[in-house]
């Protein structure tokens, strides 16, 4: 649940981002902090096996500036998105305000972006939350790869976004896309704070290979 | 002594703990790592990265012990050569807290698992009603804001 | 109670006016072990005892009277004796009609055979 010091005038929120191994959520987070200006972000932490996978989470607060009067402030997680690592995703997926689903989109990662969701689902709902009010944005990764390998923006949409929720097209490793992401669920998480009773944003839009990928 | 919260009800708490125990670092914070206190941290961004740690540290240890004999570890100690930290949960009307704390020589394991038995009553004693999700707290127009914090931060 | 200081507490706990002897570790506080009766916070004795036998050597040493050999807190209703060796303290909690000179002797003669 978003932290919210009406003394300080602070607003702190927890994203988390999710999907199956490899699919980019370590990547998103290593651009985030490459991009962002110094002072408006924290030590980036990394737990992680010797050969870079994640083992248990990475970590990234970032300072969002003030927005309506509060200093708004965002904690990037990732999950580690090996099948073994459950329980792990379980535990980092706690207190969660947001998620992102970072999918894979190359054609033979279909199974296991399905798997991840389900995944994501069923963690969800053994904290006791409704994965339907969660929000919840997802993100097609490495679309800019050549197309006879990767499920284009339709086909994804198609078998993964069954909840009608926004999604983006991404190329985490070069950037397209990562920012949007960050904005659209930035986006979503601080509506929900906002009390606005609409659950759609605004203007979203994200595009790593030409395609608009927000949903509007 | 500064102390640093984010609810008031819990600054007087720590403030006795981290007299009584004579720590040198204190930190509340909820198991999904969000800070509500500290003392001693002089760089902020270091108290996240803390916080997101004593989490994880908490919530792994916690499922190791349920894992092992049916209910999570009562705490944490790890001693190093001239710090050592505990890490243990509080139950309140707010839900599970946890506090970190690192002291060094001048006081003890035995101390600091005293005083904050102590801590934990008064953290009990202390905790307003469980907290309601909070809406309405920014303005229609924050999409506006947002957009331009978040413009200004990828430099675009 | 199944260690090494199971004799010499029990021998302790045997004297008039004794409620209860611990082994403690000056540094950490906590207890290596005790006999105490019901009543008697053993943890707690343990981390308050170790603190003041700590501050008590430490005051010692600073002042250049050397070691601590004998620390006697004396209460409303009774007293606490302690005596330490190496990392670990002994700590007697005696009620009013405890022997004073006999306890002492007892506990400075059981640091001997502390491991």
């Amino acid at each position: 649940m978003s932290l919210v010091n009406y003394a300080t005038r602070e607003i702190t929120c927890k994203i988390v981002y999710y999907g199956p191994g490899r699919s980019g959520k370590t990547t998103n987070l290593h651009y985030i902090y490459g991009q962002v200006p110094s002072d408006r972000k924290g030590r980036m932490v990394s737990l992680a096996t010797q050969t870079d996978r994640t083992l248990f989470f990475d970590f990234l607060p970032l300072d969002l500036g003030t927005i309506s009067g509060f200093t708004t402030k965002m904690q990037l997680y990732t999950v580690p998105g090996q099948v073994y690592y459950q329980t792990t995703r379980k535990l980092v997926l706690q207190g969660a305000d947001g998620v992102v689903f970072v999918a894979d989109s190359q054609a033979r990662q279909l199974e296991e972006n399905i798997e991840s969701l389900q995944d994501l689902h069923a963690n969800l709902a053994e904290h006791g939350i409704d994965a339907r009010l969660v929000p919840l944005v997802l993100q097609y990764n490495k679309q800019n790869l050549p197309p006879e390998l990767i499920l284009d923006m339709p086909a994804m949409e198609e078998a993964l976004n069954f909840r009608n929720v926004p999604a983006f097209a991404a190329d985490a490793l070069h950037g397209p896309g990562v920012f949007e992401t960050l904005r659209g669920i930035s986006e979503l998480v601080l509506r929900r704070l906002s009390g606005a009773t609409s659950s759609t944003p605004s203007a979203t839009s994200g595009s790593a290979v030409g395609v608009d990928a927000g949903r509007r | 002594m500064t102390i640093a919260v984010v609810e008031p009800w819990v600054e007087a708490p720590l403030r006795h703990f981290v007299q009584d125990a004579q720590v040198t670092l204190a930190l509340l914070l909820t198991p999904s790592g969000q800070v509500l206190g500290q003392h001693g941290f002089t760089r902020a961004v270091d108290v996240m990265a803390a916080c997101a740690l004593a989490a994880a540290i908490h919530a792994s240890s916690s499922e190791l012990g349920k894992m092992l004999e049916g209910k999570p570890f009562a705490g944490l100690h790890h001693a190093g050569a001239t710090r050592q930290i505990f890490l243990a949960p509080a139950e309140t009307r707010r839900g599970t807290l946890l506090c970190l704390t690192v002291f060094d020589d001048a006081t003890s394991i035995g101390i600091v698992q005293l005083y904050f038995d102590e801590l934990r009553g008064r953290l009990e004693a202390g905790a307003p009603g469980a907290r309601t999700p909070p809406t309405g707290v920014l303005a229609d127009t924050f999409e506006q804001d947002l957009n331009r914090n978040l413009t200004l931060l990828f430099r675009r | 109670m199944t260690s090494v200081f199971l004799e010499m507490l029990d021998g302790f706990t045997r004297q008039r006016g004794v409620q209860g002897g611990l082994v403690v570790s000056e540094r950490d506080g906590i207890v290596v072990d005790a006999h105490v009766q019901l009543g008697v916070r053993a943890s707690v004795v343990a981390a308050l005892a170790a603190s003041i036998y700590r501050k008590a050597r430490l005051s010692a040493e600073a002042a250049g009277l050397g070691g601590v050999a004998y620390v006697e807190l004396a209460a409303v209703q009774g007293r606490l004796c302690m005596a330490g060796r190496g990392d670990l303290v002994v700590v007697l909690v005696t009620d009013g009609r405890s022997s004073v000179g006999l306890l002492r002797t007892a506990l400075l003669r059981a640091l001997d055979n502390l491991p």
